[in-house]
This record gives structure tokens, C-alpha cells and sequence, in this order.
């Protein structure tokens, strides 16, 4: 039956479209649809009906998923979802934004939020959140926080990733080394005693891998240990005026001398294992410490269950040690699509898979990622291994960072990636200007963006 | 290079070819030994397989939804072909045989057409297809075939030039209008040309990349081989020897062809040199 | 009865219909648009605001990018297209010189050509793969471990590697032209005691002069609009899961160092959402394109006589 429908939509868009082409392409030939889905002044007693669900996972944590829409089909039995995995933010972006009817949409990163938000592909949640009254205080602060853009709530969090070190326990014993470290020149002296070299000189065994693009070594994972600010208030570039960001880059300069320079190191990276693979290079032990988000826990219990491994917040810079404990925090976001032709069961979705204490706990425990719900968090449900445990702490500390939402998404993270790469590899040696140009660089994006 | 004698030339030409040939069958030898590895050993060092898994190929089909990616590929390209004759052999022909003013104007706007890179067109056409509902679909790759292919008017109009006139004429006089004689007397005498650009679309089609990408990438059910096999490679984790066995299967449609009309593919591509 | 002159027009009207369609559909109507929205903020989901000229200020002055990825492009037309077209003759001519197996070995040589760019840059760099790869392992028995596809200054120079791999489409073109030379100018100049490389650069370069010039205009058609095979090679090569964040953040990888004007250009529309920025990017594109085609052509006396016919 459906399929007969959809077939049946699809010939008779395919026939306007060849009437287009052939005749009115000049014209345009619009068929644009409503300007967004309508909310019900009523919370309905019952929602039904079918909806598209999409999403970024897939393999194993596409399972995951599954199972909580199945769960949610058992308890909505009304509701037909229908899940497209896989589908990353930018193809989720352009579907919407092509006017496809997607219900629900999982968004991978709150890097996303600013542009879904602003451009109006997630709609505005609040009239749903009032109407329901929903309390949002259930969910944790920062949470609440990245999932906003400009005082506009277009989305609720899924689940938290959250980043902290990963480090290997035999070799840590085997270099005599006891503590993880805690601040960033424990971190140098523990990456050079950790390190190995074979007998031509090139690297065998890294201790920590200095050079930033490598695998979740990013800027923003790299801001909290410095403490180090992205941007201003009016959504301007912070990053040539914080000094955290300088110290950041001559403590990595000083790491990647005392490991043996440049290239050395990147010699070394270009032999990495696929880091989501068994070959990654922590589960192999080629790196003796990573920073890896929580997700890395069920990798390893899946992939190499073999590696003897604790974690740890991040190591953080001598001046501010005080922060101790922190990490960095980001998250997977909810959000009802603008061409959502059934936005109350789309709802429905979003509040079960936001807000539902099983679904969070369901879910936490499938992809080992954060609940983002407060009664999630301290479920007897949720599994915690001493690992993972770390991981919640970092959640709940104060000092944890995320990336703030931007119009111009993660663009602003890629414009300080590109001097990063520079300055890494010796091309560029003056810190100061680089950065000052980075924020020349973030800020013509941001006016760009901020147009119309 | 090098002066060259009698025999010692011909031995020393044979033997660059010799070096040349397996250079270029090389990396064919290397991805196929890498597709029966198992998985442990085709994250490795190369070398000689240890064990030969065959039924990576089965597992492939398994992971990947090849039949679909297939069978999207062959429509794709099927009719994008056979939409680019019917709109462009009469439009080749016009051209080719036809005087009417404007005609060189037109031609020039369809070399230009030809020539045009597809990034400097994207996003109007973009925003037309999204318009009719049609993105998530490779709809918005072959309609458009319906009305010419630049680049096949050019290659058709190319070689209809080189039949000589006295036959559409010694037709004219025998009563035939333009429509009959382009039926019964160029398109026969045109099939060289007619299969070289049926042909070139048809390989445009399957191994188009940057077209699926725009329009597909969100709806794995309309993905053809191509674009599938770009996915395959970025999911989480990369299986060497299931990605060689998919890049492999992904040749062999387009290789079987060129075998199975290999004269009318060579003498195609060098019309187009030669004539263009 | 001859049909007269207004008949004709009507004939060629009624051949030509579907194509002047075409025409006004796919190659008029998106250029003006692209000119239009290149003057407006544009993201798709809401209708076009004019900005005057934003999108150009950006583009001349503040792009970080823009001035990478037009020098990446430059050096793919001035550099590996030569080379391929230089490596495609050699290959031609060789070919010329073989007595046995000349079929089994054009093949052989046209093969890579042949097959989806996908798949022949995806085995192109897992052969080159500098810790597990077989041509990196024979290297290092003399010392060399070039990064190749994943070091940034090896990343282009692979890409002309792959471009000689798949050279063959070109070659078949070459090869036919080689064969028209005639031999009683070749067996003359032979017994002039011309060299191999006279002869080569003095009758058969001249010779095959517009089947050169067709290879160079193709050539830089096509590096001008590369997408496809740095793309997947980025892709393949980087090692990292680019998980949900989307398909454009690996383009140019590593360090951009790949990174073409088309690439960024589809960056810009689809990944950072700017559609009136990428179209002020297309009709850069479409200009220097233009300019590009006109400047060559006039030199392409062949082609201009075709189409004066």
C-alpha cells in the first residue's frame, strides 16, 4: 500500500518535472512547500502516523538506535518510524533544505546548531516545550546550553560524547610511571619517557601524539587544557586575545622537539591505524596515551578487550590546574526537520529519545555515550565500569568546555585547524600574528554568515 | 631516448614495453591479491597472501547492497544513453546538414556548453531539482539527457560531417524530407559515430561521481556503484580486502564492455581526438 | 522543390527543439541565476536576500581558502597536465615501435583508464600507502619513505602519479595520430642520420600538432573542474572516521594541500550552506573558464575551421 503511494508521488513528481524541464524551467516552476510544520494548541491524547527518522550511526551503534525506536514503536504503537541510518549533518542539511520530509533528525555535533538553528531547518522547539511543560531543568546545564543558539531552542540533546586521556596501564608500568598526568608538562615528560625508537631512528612507540588533525586530537578537544576561550560574546573570534591559546601552541612546539622534531612525528602518523578500526593506534599500542571521547570504553571491549587501560580528565596547563577534573563535552542533537509532515509524532520522538529516562539509560549503555537527562545519569540502570566512570565526573565538572554554537557551525574551528597545520609543521613561527589573523579570518566568516 | 639499431633497438623497444606493461598491471595484481586476504593481513605490510579467503567477494555482497547499486548504475546509465540519442542525434543532424541562420552561433554556444565545468551550474540546478522534489534520486542526472547532450551533439556532428554529401542529396532528390534522410540514410552511416557517443555517455554515467554525490548522497536506495563504493571506504572502519573486492567488482561491468566492443570503443576515442 | 530558406530555419527548428531547451534550461537559465544569487545571501531554505556585493568581498580579500585552492588548481593544470600529456606521447610511441603484442599491450596500457575514477584512485592509493604499501616497501630498501597521498607535499605529485597511471585515455588518441605519420618522412629523415629524439621533436610533434592541442584543451578542462579523484583520496587516505560531520570536511586533506576550486566551491554551497558565496565562486569559474577555452581555441586553427565548417 504505501509503497504504491510512494510510488505514485514519485511518477507524479517525475511527470511535473519532465513538464518543468520541458516547459516552465525558465519560469522556475516552484512547487514550494508550507513554510514549516504547524503545532497543535492541544497536546493530542494520542499521536500516530508514520515518520522519518534520520540519523549519523551505523554498524553496531545503528543497533542501538534500533532498539530504542523500537522501544519507542512499543510504547507509541501508533507510530510507524521509519530510520535512515548513516546519514551525516551535511546530507541531513541539504535533504532538508531540498524540502525532504524529514521528521526527526539526529544531528552529530552541537557544531551544527547555529546553522540549523538560524536557517530554520530545525524548528523551534519552544512552543512544544511550553505547551507541554516540559521541565528542562531535568537536563544537565551544559547540555541545555549547547543546544541553543541566540536564546532559540531548535534542539534537545541525545546523548553527550565526552573527552578525556585514555591511557595505557603496562606500558605506563613499564616506564615506570605510576600517576596519569595532570597538567601539560607532566603530560611532555611522560610522552618522551613513554616514547620508543627502532634502530633506524623512525618512532616505534609514541607516548602521546603531539601533532594536532591526528585521530580526536583537535582544537577544541585541545582548549580545555589550556582553558582556552573561542569566541567573544557578539560571536566574534576570542582566540588571538585569550593568551591560553599561545601557551597551548609553545607547549605543543616543545612536545614535538622533544619527541624528535616534525618529521619524525608525522612519519609516524602517516602509519596509523584507521581510528575507528582494530587497528587504532591506542588499541594496538602503537600510542601509549590518546585523548578519546567515552565511546573508545565499548571500541575497546569490542575490538582489543586485551589493552590494559585507565582514564583521566585532561591534563591542564600549570596556571590553571585549579580546573582540575575537566574534559571536553559535546553532544548528539534532536531536532524536528522544517519539511516534517507529522510534527507531533516527530515530537513525541524527540521528547522519548531526549527526555525518557530507559531510552537515555537504553542508549547510554548501547553506544557507552553520555546520558544527557539528570535521572539517567544516576540510574542503577546504567552501567559504569571504573572507565567510564571518569567520563560522568567530566560531564558534571564545572570547567568542562564544549565548543560554543556559531552561525558559521565548526567553520571557525577548521579557520584555526588551517594555522594550526602551519604552525605545526614550522611553516608559520610567529604565534601572535598567526592568531591575530585567525581572528581577522573567523570574524570576515562570521559577517559573511551573519548577512541577510 | 635512446639512438636505436636494428636488433639491439627492437629488443631494447620491447623491453621498455615489457616494463611499461607491468607498471601499469601492477596495481590491478596488488588490489586483487589484497581482496582475498583476510582482514588481519590486508591491514599489514603487503605480501603474498597467507591464506586465500575467496569468500570475500560473498562478503562483500553481504555488506553492500551491490545488486541495488548495480541495478542503479545500469538504469542510470541505460537511460541517460538512451535519452542522449533520441535528443541528440536530430539536433547532431540539424547542425551537421541543415542551413539555416544562427547555426554556427548555436554550435559555438554548444561548444561552449560542452566545455563548461558542472561546479559553475550546481547550485541553480541545485535549487530547480530540490524545487521538484526530485534531489535523493539520480532523476536530476538523467533527465536532463532528454533535451541534448553538449558534448555528444558535438562528437555527432563531428563525424555526420564526413559523409559525403552526394548521399543526403542523391536521398533529397529521391523525394526524401530531411526527417527520412536523416532516418534512412545518416544514422546508418553514422553507427561508428552513433555507438562512440553512445558509449562515452554511457561510461560518463557509470563512473560518475560528483553527480551522485550531489544528488544521491542522502538516499542510499538511489546510490550507484560509484558513489556506493567512495561510502564503503569512509564507514568507521576500513576492511582493506572487502574495499579491494568492492573497487574489483566495481570494474568488471565497464571492462566486460570495452572487451565485448573494444573496436568500436578505440576507433570512438580516437574520433574524438582526431576529429575534434 | 527545394525548400526555401525560412523552411529550413523551421526544419532546423523542429531537429533542434529538445536541445535549444536544453540549452536555455541547463546552460542559460542557471548562468544568469548563479550571476543573481552571487549578490544575494542564500542558504535554500529561505528565498534569496540581495547583499550587495558581501559575497564578493569576500571572495577577493578574505576567503582563507580561495587562494589555496586556485594555486592547488593552477598546479594541476600547469604541472600534471603536461606531464600526463607528455607521459601519454611517450607511452603512444613506444607503442608505435612494438612489433608483437601491440593489441594486448594498448589494452593493457588503456585499461586504467577505463575503469570508474573511484575505483582506480582508491587502488592507486592503497598501493601507495606509505606504512603498509607495496611501492613504499620496496623504497625503503633504499632508504626512501615518501608519505604520498598523506603528506602535503607529496599529495599533489601523487595525483600526477595516479593521472599517468590512467593516461591510457589519451594515449589511444596519440597512438592513433602516431600511426598517421607518414613513414617514407620518418625512413628519410632516419637516413638523414636523424636521432630518435630529432625525429621525434622534427616530424612527429608537427605532425600531430591538433591531436596535441585537443589533448591540452581536454587536459585543462579537466584540471580546471577536478573533483572526483583528489576527493576520494583524501578520503581514503586520511584514516580518520569522518563520522557524522559530512563528506566536504575532508576534502583537501591533508592541510588542504589537495583541496581544488570546484572542491571548494561545493565545500562552500553545501557544506558551510553559503549558495550565494559558491555562485560568486562559479562565476569566477565561468569567466577564467571562458577566457581560458577563447585563448586556446584561437590558437586551435583545426577546431576554428571545423566550426566555421
Amino acid at each position: 500500500m504505501q509503497f504504491t503511494t510512494q510510488r505514485l508521488k514519485k511518477s507524479v513528481a517525475m511527470a511535473a518535472a519532465v513538464g518543468c524541464v520541458l516547459g516552465f524551467g525558465l519560469t522556475g516552476c516552484s512547487t514550494g512547500g508550507p513554510s514549516g510544520p504547524t503545532i497543535q494548541a492541544q497536546a493530542p491524547s494520542t499521536v500516530s502516523g508514520d515518520i522519518e527518522f534520520w540519523h549519523f550511526f551505523t554498524d553496531r551503534e545503528a543497533e542501538v538506535l534500533q532498539n530504542a525506536v523500537d522501544s519507542f514503536e512499543k510504547k507509541y504503537p501508533d507510530v510507524h518510524v521509519t530510520v535512515k541510518s548513516g546519514q551525516d549533518d551535511e546530507k541531513m542539511r541539504q535533504a532538508i533544505a531540498a524540502g525532504q520530509p524529514i521528521d526527526v533528525g539526529l544531528s552529530y555535533s552541537t557544531d551544527q546548531v547555529g546553522p540549523l538553528c538560524s536557517s530554520g531547518a530545525f524548528v523551534d522547539l519552544q512552543p512544544f516545550i511550553d505547551r507541554d511543560k516540559v521541565d528542562m531543568t531535568q537536563i544537565a546545564e551544559v547540555a541545555q546550553s549547547y543546544t541553543a543558539y541566540e536564546g532559540k531552542r531548535c534542539s534537545l540533546p541525545a546523548l553527550a560524547d565526552t573527552y578525556a586521556l585514555y591511557y595505557n596501564t603496562d606500558m605506563f608500568a613499564a616506564a615506570g610511571i605510576t600517576t596519569p598526568p595532570k597538567t601539560l608538562d607532566e603530560l611532555t615528560d611522560d610522552a618522551v619517557k613513554l616514547t620508543t625508537f627502532n634502530a633506524d631512528g623512525s618512532i616505534k612507540t609514541l607516548g602521546f601524539m603531539p601533532l594536532l588533525g591526528y585521530y580526536e586530537n583537535s582544537e577544541p578537544h585541545w582548549a580545555v587544557m589550556a582553558q582556552a576561550g573561542w569566541l567573544n560574546k557578539d560571536g566574534t573570534s576570542a582566540v588571538g586575545s585569550d593568551a591560553a591559546w599561545q601557551k597551548l601552541y609553545a607547549w605543543q612546539k616543545n612536545l614535538i622537539d622533544k619527541l624528535g622534531g616534525y618529521k619524525l612525528v608525522s612519519d609516524f602518523q602517516a602509519g596509523l591505524g584507521q581510528e575507528f578500526s582494530e587497528q587504532n593506534d591506542f588499541q594496538t599500542g602503537r600510542v601509549a596515551m590518546n585523548i578519546d571521547g567515552e565511546f573508545r570504553t565499548a571500541f575497546i571491549a569490542d575490538q582489543a578487550p586485551d589493552v590494559k587501560y585507565a582514564t583521566a580528565p585532561l591534563p591542564l596547563a600549570a596556571d590553571k590546574s585549579k580546573a582540575y577534573g575537566a574534559g571536553y563535552i559535546t553532544g548528539n542533537v534532536l531536532g524536528i526537520g522544517k519539511g516534517s509532515t507529522n510534527p507531533e509524532a516527530a515530537w513525541a520522538l524527540v521528547k522519548y529519545l531526549g527526555l525518557d529516562t530507559d531510552a537515555q539509560v537504553l542508549m547510554g549503555n548501547g553506544l557507552k555515550n553520555v546520558p544527557t537527562v539528570k535521572s539517567a545519569l544516576t540510574s542503577p540502570d546504567l552501567e559504569v565500569s571504573d572507565e567510564y566512570k571518569v567520563f560522568l565526573e567530566v560531564y558534571q565538572n564545572p570547567n568542562s568546555q564544549t565548543a560554543p554554537a556559531s552561525i558559521i557551525g565548526s567553520q571557525y574551528q577548521t579557520i584555526l585547524g588551517q594555522f594550526s597545520q602551519k604552525w605545526q609543521s614550522g611553516d608559520a613561527s610567529d604565534v601572535a600574528s598567526g592568531l591575530a589573523e585567525v581572528d581577522q579570518q573567523i570574524n570576515d566568516a562570521v559577517a559573511l554568515g551573519s548577512m541577510g | 631516448m635512446n639512438k636505436r639499431r636494428s636488433l639491439a633497438g627492437v629488443v631494447a623497444d620491447h623491453t621498455i614495453l615489457a616494463v611499461l606493461a607491468i607498471l601499469f598491471l601492477a596495481p590491478f595484481a596488488f588490489i586483487a591479491l589484497t581482496s582475498v586476504m583476510s582482514a588481519a593481513q590486508a591491514g599489514t605490510t603487503f605480501s603474498w597472501p597467507t591464506s586465500w579467503h575467496v569468500e570475500n567477494y560473498a562478503a562483500v555482497f553481504e555488506k553492500l547492497d551491490l545488486v541495488r547499486y548495480f541495478g542503479n548504475s545500469l538504469m542510470y546509465s541505460i537511460l541517460a544513453t538512451v535519452f542522449m540519442l533520441a535528443s541528440s542525434i536530430p539536433a547532431a543532424y540539424a547542425l551537421a546538414r541543415i542551413k539555416f541562420r544562427g547555426a554556427n552561433l548555436l554550435f559555438l554556444l554548444i561548444v561552449a556548453m560542452m566545455l563548461l565545468p558542472p561546479q559553475v551550474t550546481t547550485v541553480p540546478l541545485y535549487v530547480m531539482w530540490s524545487k521538484l522534489h526530485l534531489t535523493g534520486s539520480l532523476w536530476p542526472l538523467i533527465l536532463p539527457n532528454l533535451l541534448g547532450d553538449a558534448f555528444s551533439i558535438f562528437l555527432l556532428r563531428q563525424f555526420m560531417l564526413t559523409i559525403p554529401k552526394d548521399y543526403t542529396e542523391s536521398a533529397e532528390l529521391d523525394g526524401c524530407g530531411p526527417w527520412s534522410t536523416m532516418v534512412r540514410v545518416i544514422v546508418p552511416m553514422a553507427k561508428p559515430g552513433i555507438a562512440a557517443a553512445a558509449i562515452f555517455l554511457f561510461f560518463h554515467a557509470w563512473n560518475d561521481y560528483y553527480g551522485a554525490l550531489l544528488y544521491t548522497s542522502e538516499n542510499e536506495r538511489a546510490w550507484p556503484i560509484s558513489y556506493a563504493l567512495a561510502q564503503f571506504r569512509t564507514s568507521r572502519a576500513v576492511d582493506w580486502n572487502l574495499t579491494m573486492a568492492a573497487t574489483i567488482l566495481a570494474m568488471v561491468p565497464v571492462v566486460l564492455i570495452f572487451f565485448s566492443a573494444q573496436k568500436v570503443f578505440v576507433q570512438g576515442v580516437t574520433l574524438t581526438g582526431v576529429k575534434g | 522543390m527545394r525548400p526555401t530558406t525560412r523552411r529550413r530555419g523551421l526544419v532546423a527548428l523542429a531537429f533542434l527543439g529538445p536541445a535549444l531547451l536544453g540549452m536555455a534550461v541547463f546552460f542559460v537559465y542557471p548562468l544568469a541565476m548563479t550571476v543573481y544569487y552571487s549578490f544575494t545571501t542564500f542558504n535554500i531554505l529561505s528565498s534569496p536576500k540581495w547583499n550587495d556585493f558581501a559575497n564578493w568581498k569576500y571572495l577577493v580579500g578574505q576567503d582563507p581558502l580561495i587562494v589555496t585552492a586556485a594555486v592547488n588548481t593552477l598546479w594541476l593544470i600547469v604541472i600534471l597536465v603536461p606531464i600526463k600529456i607528455l607521459g601519454a606521447l611517450l607511452v603512444a610511441w613506444a607503442l608505435t615501435r612494438a612489433r608483437h603484442a601491440s593489441g594486448v599491450l594498448r589494452t593493457i596500457f588503456y585499461l586504467p583508464a577505463l575503469i570508474p575514477p573511484v575505483a582506480s584512485t582508491i587502488a592507486f592509493v592503497f598501493v601507495l600507502n606509505p606504512s603498509t604499501g607495496p611501492v613504499n616497501q620496496m623504497l625503503s630498501l633504499i632508504g626512501l619513505r615518501p608519505g604520498w597521498f598523506t603528506d602535503p607535499a607529496w599529495s599533489k605529485p601523487s595525483l600526477v602519479g595516479l593521472s599517468l597511471w590512467v593516461l591510457g585515455d589519451i594515449m589511444v588518441i596519440f597512438l592513433a595520430a602516431l600511426l598517421d605519420v607518414p613513414t617514407e618522412q620518418l625512413e628519410a629523415a632516419e637516413l638523414d642520420g636523424a636521432g630518435g629524439i630529432a625525429r621525434f621533436w622534427h616530424i612527429i610533434v608537427p605532425a600531430i600538432r591538433p591531436v596535441l592541442l585537443f589533448a591540452l584543451v581536454t587536459g585543462i578542462i579537466n584540471a580546471m573542474q577536478m573533483f572526483t579523484e583528489p576527493a576520494v583520496a583524501s578520503g581514503t587516505a586520511m584514516g580518520k572516521a569522518t563520522v557524522g560531520a559530512g563528506s566536504s570536511t575532508t576534502l583537501g586533506w591533508p592541510s588542504n594541500s589537495t583541496l581544488t576550486y570546484g572542491q571548494l566551491l561545493y565545500q562552500r554551497a553545501f557544506g558551510s550552506n553559503l549558495m550565494g558565496y559558491a555562485s560568486a565562486m562559479a562565476v569566477v569559474m565561468f569567466v577564467v573558464t571562458g577566457l581560458v577555452m577563447i585563448f586556446l581555441l584561437r590558437r586551435f586553427s583545426g577546431f576554428t575551421a571545423e566550426v566555421a565548417r
